[in-house]
C-alpha cells in the first residue's frame, strides 16, 4: 500500500556545500539518500516529492559539517499482510515463482499455488493448468495476497499464496 | 476506497485490515525509539485513524445481517487455517514459504543460487527431487553438473598474459554477440577468457540429454559472468549457476544442493579431490590450459597453448571425446539397462563402461615413483586392467617411465607393450584404449 506522509531527517553538509545553492544541495543530497531506501515502519521511499521545512542548521564543532533538520514529504510503499497485490513474475522453477511488486521481492512457493497448476520445465518454466488455458511464466503479471513479509535494511521480502479465490494470472505475456 | 460502500464484505474486511494495520504498525514502533520514527508513526497512526472512522460510518449503513455472515466466514476461515500445522517445508527471508509465519532458526539448506534468502528443508529437497525425477526420467533426461576452469574454459588475469601472449589482447571477440566467439577479454573483471573449441556444440547437444548445471569454486559474479559468455540466452543453465558462494561445505562440492537424486547425477569435473563424497559420480576431465599463468599454476613449465599460437582440436579435443562418452552413458542408462527406470543407478553405468577401457589388459608397472603407483594402480583397475606385481606370460603391457630396467627389458624381449604412465592416464580421460605406439619409450633413459 502506497501513503504520502512526512518524515524528518537530520543531513549532514560539508562546508564546500554552503553558498546560495545550499538548498538545492541538500535536496538533492537528501533524494540520493534516501530514495530507495527502506524501514520497517514505512517500508520503501518511493520519492521525496516536496520539502516541507528545513531546520537552523548546527555546526558540529571540529568537521565544520552542518547538521540540518529536514522535514520531507515523500511516497513510501509499505507491503502488508493480508494486502492483495498485483507483481511480474521475475522466476519460475520447481519451488514455486518469484514475482516482483516494485521493490518487493514476493516468492509464491508451489504450496501456494492451486493444485490443478503443475510445473513444465525447459527453455521457459512455466506453471500450467492441465487443460492449458492459464499459464504463469517469466514477465507474466500476477494478482496474490501477501501472507508474510519480512524487512530488512535494504529489502523487502514476502511471502505471497495465489490459493484463493479471484487470484492467479492477470495477463498472459505470450497473448500480448 | 470507494469500493467499500457496494460491499458489505468488503467493508468488513478492509476494517479488519485497518485494525491489523494499526497492530502491524505498533509492532514494529516498538522496537524503534527514534524522533525521526516517532514522527512518521504519528503521521501512520493518523491515517489509520481516519480511515477506520471512514469504515466504521459505512458499516452503520449496512443491514446487520451481512455483518453476521461477515463474522462466521471469518471464523470459519481462521478455524480450518489452525487444523493443518504448518511443517514449514522451507523458508524466504526468515518466513516459512507456505504459511508466511517468521522463524526463528535458521534451518535447512540454503539455495542462495536460485534466489536470495532461499532456505529448504531436507524433506522438502527430497520431495521436490523425488517429483523432478519421475518427470525426468520419463522425458529421458538426466542431470549432468559442470565445472567452468579447466573444464569448459579457461581465463587469466589480464596482467598475467605473457609477453607471447599479448597479441590475444587485439584478437579478443566483440562482448555484443558473444554466441559467435571464444576469445573475451572483461575489461570490468580485469580477465580474460577463453571458451573451449567445440564447448559450444557440446552443451547444444548435452542439453537434450541432461538437464544442466553449472558447479564452479569461482565467486558467484564470476560465475554468472562465465554463464552468460558459454549461454547468452539462458537456456541451458537459468538459475542453476552453483558457486563456491553456495556450497555447503569449504573447499567441497557436493550434490546436496543440486535438484537431482545422485543415482541420475554425472559431473564433469577436472578436480577429483574437490567431489570427495560423489567420486563415483565423477567423469574426471583432461585440464584445459590456453594461457601460461594457468599452466604455471599447475606446475607446467611447457610453452601454453596462447604462446605457441595453437588450441585444442575441435573435431577429437577432450570436450568432443567425452560428449561421445555421455551419449554413450546415456544410451545405455535408458535403452540397455533393466528394470524400472527409477531404480537404474548411472554410477553403476558409468563404472561398468569403465571398467570395459581396459579389461583385456594385464599390466605390471615398473620404476614408478612410489607415491604415483597407488593412484596409477586404482586408476588402471578401475577401467578393468588387472594388475600384476611378479612378471608373468600373461602380462600384455609393461608400464614404465625408463626403458633399461628389467622388466622393460623382458617386454621388448617378449614383444609386449611398453608404455609410459601417460597411456593410462590419456586411457582415463578418454575413455579409449589409446595406441600403444604413441607411448612408446625410447632407449634412452633421460626420459622424464
Amino acid at each position: 500500500m502506497f501513503f504520502h506522509i512526512v518524515l524528518e531527517r537530520n543531513m549532514q553538509l560539508h562546508p564546500r556545500y554552503f553558498g546560495r545553492n545550499l538548498r538545492e544541495n541538500l535536496v538533492s543530497k537528501l533524494m540520493k539518500d534516501v530514495e530507495g531506501t527502506c524501514s520497517g515502519r514505512h517500508g520503501f521511499v518511493v520519492a521525496v516529492t516536496g520539502i516541507e521545512n528545513i531546520g537552523k542548521g548546527i555546526i558540529r564543532d571540529g568537521t565544520g559539517f552542518v547538521t540540518f533538520p529536514v522535514k520531507y514529504q515523500c511516497v513510501v510503499f509499505r507491503p502488508f499482510k493480508g494486502e492483495i497485490l498485483e507483481a511480474v513474475v521475475t522466476m519460475v522453477n520447481k519451488m514455486g515463482f518469484f514475482a516482483e511488486a516494485g521493490p518487493v521481492q514476493i516468492f509464491v512457493s508451489n504450496h501456494l499455488i492451486p493444485d490443478d497448476m503443475e510445473f513444465q520445465s525447459g527453455d521457459m518454466p512455466n506453471y500450467t493448468t492441465s487443460d492449458g488455458s492459464v499459464k504463469i511464466q517469466k514477465d507474466s503479471e500476477v494478482r496474490l495476497k501477501i501472507i508474510g513479509t519480512r524487512v530488512d535494511a535494504t529489502e523487502i521480502f514476502c511471502i505471497g499464496t495465489i490459493k484463493d479465490d479471484f487470484l492467479g494470472v492477470i495477463n498472459d505475456p505470450t497473448t500480448v | 476506497m470507494s469500493v467499500v460502500t457496494d460491499s458489505p464484505v468488503h467493508s468488513s474486511g478492509s476494517d479488519d485490515f485497518a485494525a491489523y494495520l494499526n497492530e502491524a504498525l505498533d509492532e514494529n514502533s516498538s522496537s524503534s525509539s527514534s524522533d525521526e520514527e516517532a514522527e512518521g508513526k504519528n503521521e501512520f497512526e493518523d491515517v489509520s485513524r481516519n480511515k477506520r472512522r471512514k469504515f466504521e460510518s459505512t458499516e452503520e449503513t449496512e443491514g446487520s445481517t451481512s455483518e453476521g455472515i461477515v463474522k462466521h466466514e471469518l471464523v470459519f476461515a481462521e478455524s480450518s487455517v489452525k487444523v493443518d500445522v504448518c511443517t514449514h517445508p522451507g523458508s524466504f527471508g526468515d518466513m516459512c514459504i507456505c504459511c508466511g509465519q517468521k522463524l526463528d532458526e535458521e534451518s535447512g539448506v540454503t539455495f542462495g543460487y536460485i534466489h536470495k534468502g532461499l532456505r529448504l528443508h531436507d524433506e522438502e529437497i527430497s520431495r521436490l527431487r523425488n517429483t523432478d525425477m519421475k518427470k525426468f526420467l520419463y522425458s529421458k533426461k538426466l542431470y549432468l553438473v559442470l565445472d567452468l576452469d579447466h573444464t569448459l574454459l579457461n581465463t587469466t588475469i589480464l596482467s598475467h598474459l605473457s609477453p607471447e601472449e599479448s597479441h590475444l589482447r587485439n584478437e579478443t571477440d566483440s562482448l555484443e554477440d558473444v554466441s559467435q566467439g571464444s576469445l573475451f577479454k572483461l575489461e570490468h573483471m580485469n580477465m580474460m577468457t577463453k571458451l573451449r573449441p567445440f564447448v559450444r556444440t557440446f552443451l547444444k547437444e548435452a542439453s537434450e540429454m541432461f538437464e544442466m548445471y553449472i558447479y564452479t569454486m569461482g565467486d558467484r559474479p564470476y560465475a554468472l559472468e562465465m554463464a552468460k559468455l558459454l549461454d547468452p540466452q539462458g537456456k541451458y543453465f537459468n538459475a542453476k549457476v552453483i558457486s563456491r558462494d553456495d556450497g555447503t561445505q569449504k573447499h567441497q562440492k557436493g550434490l546436496d544442493i543440486v535438484f537431482g537424486q545422485e543415482s541420475a547425477v554425472l559431473i564433469l569435473d577436472d578436480t577429483e579431490h574437490a567431489w570427495m563424497n560423489h567420486k563415483s559420480n565423477l567423469i574426471l576431465m583432461e585440464r584445459y590450459h590456453f594461457f601460461a599463468s594457468s599452466c604455471r599454476q599447475f606446475g607446467f613449465n611447457c610453452k601454453s597453448l596462447a604462446e605457441t599460437k595453437s588450441d585444442e582440436n575441435e573435431i577429437d579435443g577432450a570436450l568432443a571425446k567425452i560428449l561421445e562418452v555421455l551419449k554413450q552413458i546415456h544410451s545405455t542408462f535408458f535403452d540397455k539397462l533393466e528394470g524400472d527406470l527409477v531404480d537404474r543407478d548411472v554410477r553403476q553405468v558409468l563404472s561398468s563402461l569403465r571398467g570395459e577401457i581396459l579389461s583385456e589388459c594385464v599390466i605390471i608397472f615398473s620404476r614408478i615413483n612410489h607415491d604415483a603407483l597407488p593412484t596409477l594402480q586404482r586408476v588402471a583397475q578401475k577401467m578393468g586392467a588387472t594388475c600384476l606385481t611378479e612378471l608373468d606370460p600373461t602380462v600384455t603391457h609393461v608400464v614404465a617411465t625408463d626403458a633399461g630396467t628389467e622388466k622393460s627389458r623382458w617386454a621388448v624381449r617378449e614383444k609386449k607393450f611398453l608404455v609410459h604412465p601417460r597411456w593410462i592416464e590419456a586411457a582415463n580421460y578418454f575413455w579409449q584404449k589409446q595406441p600403444e605406439e604413441n607411448f612408446g619409450l625410447k632407449k634412452t633413459t633421460n626420459n622424464s
